[in-house]
């Protein structure tokens, strides 16, 4: 038995070991990464001067087309995730703001995901390889149920998000297998789809949102101009009065729920097509930028 | 609670401590911690199933014992009956009752008799198919004075209900284990080495081959009208590697764990994918199972001792009944049936007792041959599968056909967001690592033992799928 026990504490030294190593190389891997999604080009990156910021959801990936801004001389970058929820919008703007951004407007969608006041692991997975190198990954996580998990075993984080950070993604980090993320400034154009639209929000209920204060108060203390919309959705939706509730609990967000309503525009209920978001962002340049 | 679960992590060290180092004193105690354990790692599942299982086990070990007791032949058959049919009673109203009842109703309905079928609303206790054929194995097995009944309750209910096999097998037989439970297990540091590796192993075959797969055959199997002849027949393959490594991971960690304990357990798995034709195929596939059907049903049928109609009809039967054995579903049946169809030119042409012997490469043409029978046996396998896997007959058959008319060979973008052919080097750097060690029970003992541990290891970590988590198969059976 003595024997047995010996080998089993040398397994599962040779276990830790491994774990150890493993997590030092895909780490050192990621922290040399800065082209293959939204959140590494932040991370991996010098400050960075910026008219306009767009933070959100997918809501804000494909309903703002950055190079419009561009055009109208608005150096802009859109840093809209999809499938990203207030609290990785909120992280990704401190890390600019740590990074010395200078940044001079924050374009906030805040509708839909206002509802939802915890992260989304798809898009919180690729924060994760930098959370003993940052310690403000670190903070923005320590309230997770998870945290301890994440944060002291070695590798594990890899293991729980091994569809975002596993082994596949490093291969194509090494490789640096360019994404569609950074294209377009980091607007991302959908296609048209037939079809009649329609979508049920009425489960919905928009909160008081921890992650949106954040958003507000960080542009508040960087003389950042903060502008929030609600963005369109398309008319067939079962509980529209949503926006209606938002503009109750947040009156300063601007509603263009319905400023582009034709299916035509749209991709998907929820998401315009490129022709709707240039519709759409014309409108906002208009009242926002317009000199 | 899965055996690749955190829970499970720290239930297996916690048993394995009190076994060893509190209940140690003799085999009642080391029975008693077992049993115990054995209990609540099925009441994890649910517990109200345990009065089931603890029913089950009673009502065998009663009829067992009366069985043995009877004075007379009526006797002896009554006791025999009645547990037999409680039994099949059990699995009958669990697992098949709904299945029954609607087919009943459809064919009333195929009439122009309108029905409107009084289904159950159950859900189906996990591991029934597998302790109820324990149990029907020892009760055959006393009424046949094969074996003595065992008079020790908790004796019995451990070769019963053993925490390693309960859920999933190996099936074991009374023959084989229950001498095992009856002595005083010694702690031997080779088994237990043996076991840890071939527990690894298992886990290796499951989270880094069968979940890996099973990502991809589920996108390619759920969206196959939408794929091509290169991604169907990939579709096919993947799902071949889920189900043997999902399966066969499950019985290596089952038999691995159960060494740490002293106890051995019945082989399941023999890498049946070098089989070089389908009879091979079923003597390394499931072979507790198989090997269950043989001395259950095919020889009290009349075995191959009868004439060619009746060993026909006998390999069909144990066939039809295999399928079914796995679950209520047409798909299953025609799963056994097409093994069946498989089988039948090697029983009329009397071969299917050829290639016995383990199979071996060399430099010259009949190792060609070998390598192509190899190959053409692995692609029925891989088109039965299709059955067992698809939700219908209907989809089967309709998989298989645009494998063949769509002619398209082109890599898939799939809905799990890889490309369909990603994983063809993993599988093929799996099957080399079970080639070069088809001689023994698992890869990581021998030569540099420490180097293949930390490798199996670090492909656990490094390859495995964990976000897109897949139980195990055959746990709904």
């Amino acid at each position: 038995m003595k024997q047995f026990l010996i080998f089993t504490v040398k397994t599962l030294l040779l276990l830790f070991l491994l774990l150890v190593v493993l997590d030092f190389l895909y780490t050192t891997v990621y922290l040399q990464s800065s082209n293959r999604g939204k959140i590494e080009y932040v991370y991996n990156s010098e400050a960075r001067n910026y008219d306009v910021v767009i933070l959100g959801s997918s809501r804000a990936n494909n309903h703002f087309v950055a190079p419009l801004f561009e055009e109208k001389g608005l150096k802009t970058f859109n840093y809209g995730m999809s499938g990203g929820h207030l609290f990785e919008a909120a992280l990704l703007l401190k890390l600019m703001v740590a990074r010395k951004y200078n940044i001079k407007n924050v374009i906030l969608e805040a509708d839909l995901n206002l509802s939802n006041a915890h992260r989304d692991d798809g898009v919180s997975a690729r924060f994760m390889p930098y959370i003993y190198d940052s310690k403000i990954i670190k903070d923005h996580f320590s309230g997770e149920e998870d945290f301890k998990s994440l944060y002291y075993i070695p590798f594990y984080r890899y293991v729980a998000f091994d569809s975002k950070i596993g082994l596949r993604e490093l291969y194509k980090t090494v490789t640096k297998e360019p994404t569609a993320y950074l294209a377009h400034l980091g607007y991302y154009p959908l296609k048209k789809k037939k079809g009649n639209m329609k979508n049920d929000i009425r489960a919905l209920k928009p909160l008081q949102n921890k992650y949106y204060e954040e958003i507000k108060q960080i542009c508040a203390a960087n003389n950042i101009h903060f502008i929030a919309v609600m963005t369109p959705m398309c008319t067939n939706t079962k509980g529209l009065d949503y926006f209606e509730k938002v503009k109750q609990i947040y009156p300063e967000i601007h509603n263009y729920e319905s400023i582009v309503e034709e299916d035509q525009y749209f991709s998907s209920c929820g998401h315009m097509n490129d022709e709707g978001a240039r519709k759409f962002t014309a409108i906002i340049l208009n009242d926002f930028f317009n000199k | 609670m899965f055996f690749n679960s955190l829970s499970f992590a720290l239930f297996l060290p916690a048993v394995f401590l009190l076994y060893w180092f509190v209940f140690n004193k003799n085999k009642s105690t080391q029975n008693l911690i077992l049993i115990l354990a054995s209990y609540y790692f099925y009441s994890c599942w649910d517990w109200r199933f345990l009065f089931l299982l603890v029913f089950s086990t009673f009502l065998d070990y009663y009829t067992g014992i009366r069985i043995e007791k009877a004075k007379t032949v009526t006797g002896r058959k009554f006791w025999f009956w009645l547990s037999i049919g409680i039994n099949l009673g059990f699995l009958g109203i669990f697992k098949y009752y709904n299945f029954f009842v609607d087919s009943f109703s459809q064919l009333l309905n195929g009439f122009g008799l309108q029905t409107s079928p009084l289904l159950l609303n159950v859900v189906l206790p996990v591991g029934i198919s597998f302790y109820t054929f324990h149990g029907l194995s020892y009760v055959i097995d006393i009424y046949l004075k094969r074996i003595k009944a065992e008079y020790n309750f908790v004796d019995y209910s451990l070769f019963v209900s053993y925490f390693p096999l309960l859920v999933a097998g190996p099936i074991e037989r009374a023959t084989h284990l229950l001498p095992q439970v009856k002595v005083k297990r010694s702690f031997d540091f080779e088994k237990a080495k043996e076991g840890i590796y071939q527990f690894v192993w298992g886990l290796v075959k499951k989270v880094v081959i069968a979940d890996t797969c099973a990502t991809y055959a589920n996108a390619i199997f759920d969206n196959y009208e939408s794929m091509n002849s290169l991604s169907l027949l990939l579709g096919a393959v993947y799902f071949a590697f889920q189900i043997y490594g999902d399966f066969s991971g499950y019985s290596d960690m089952a038999l691995g764990m159960s060494k740490l304990f002293g106890i051995d357990l019945l082989r399941n798995f023999n890498y049946p994918y070098f089989s070089r034709d389908i009879a091979e195929f079923w003597r390394r596939w499931h072979i507790s199972l198989s090997s269950w059907f043989r001395d259950y049903l095919y020889i009290p049928l009349g075995g191959s001792s009868g004439g060619m109609a009746m060993k026909i009809r006998n390999t069909f039967v144990i066939f039809l009944v295999s399928g079914f054995w796995h679950g209520a579903n047409w798909t299953f049946i025609a799963w056994g049936f097409i093994n069946a169809l498989y089988f039948l030119p090697l029983l009329l042409l009397k071969k299917n007792r050829s290639n016995m012997e383990t199979v071996s490469l060399y430099w010259n043409w009949s190792s060609l041959r070998i390598i192509l029978s190899m190959i053409s046996t692995f692609a029925l396998t891989c088109l039965a599968w299709v059955f067992f896997r698809a939700k219908s007959i209907e989809d089967a058959f309709d998989y298989i056909g645009r494998i063949f008319t769509n002619q398209s060979f082109l890599p898939q973008y799939l809905e799990n967001e890889r490309y369909s052919y990603e994983i063809i080097i993993l599988i093929v750097a799996f099957i080399l690592v079970e080639w070069n060690s088809r001689t023994q029970v698992e890869p990581i003992s021998g030569r540099y033992s420490t180097l293949k541990l930390a490798l199996s290891i670090a492909a656990i970590m490094a390859l495995g799928t964990y976000s897109d988590y897949k139980e195990f198969i055959y746990f709904q059976f």
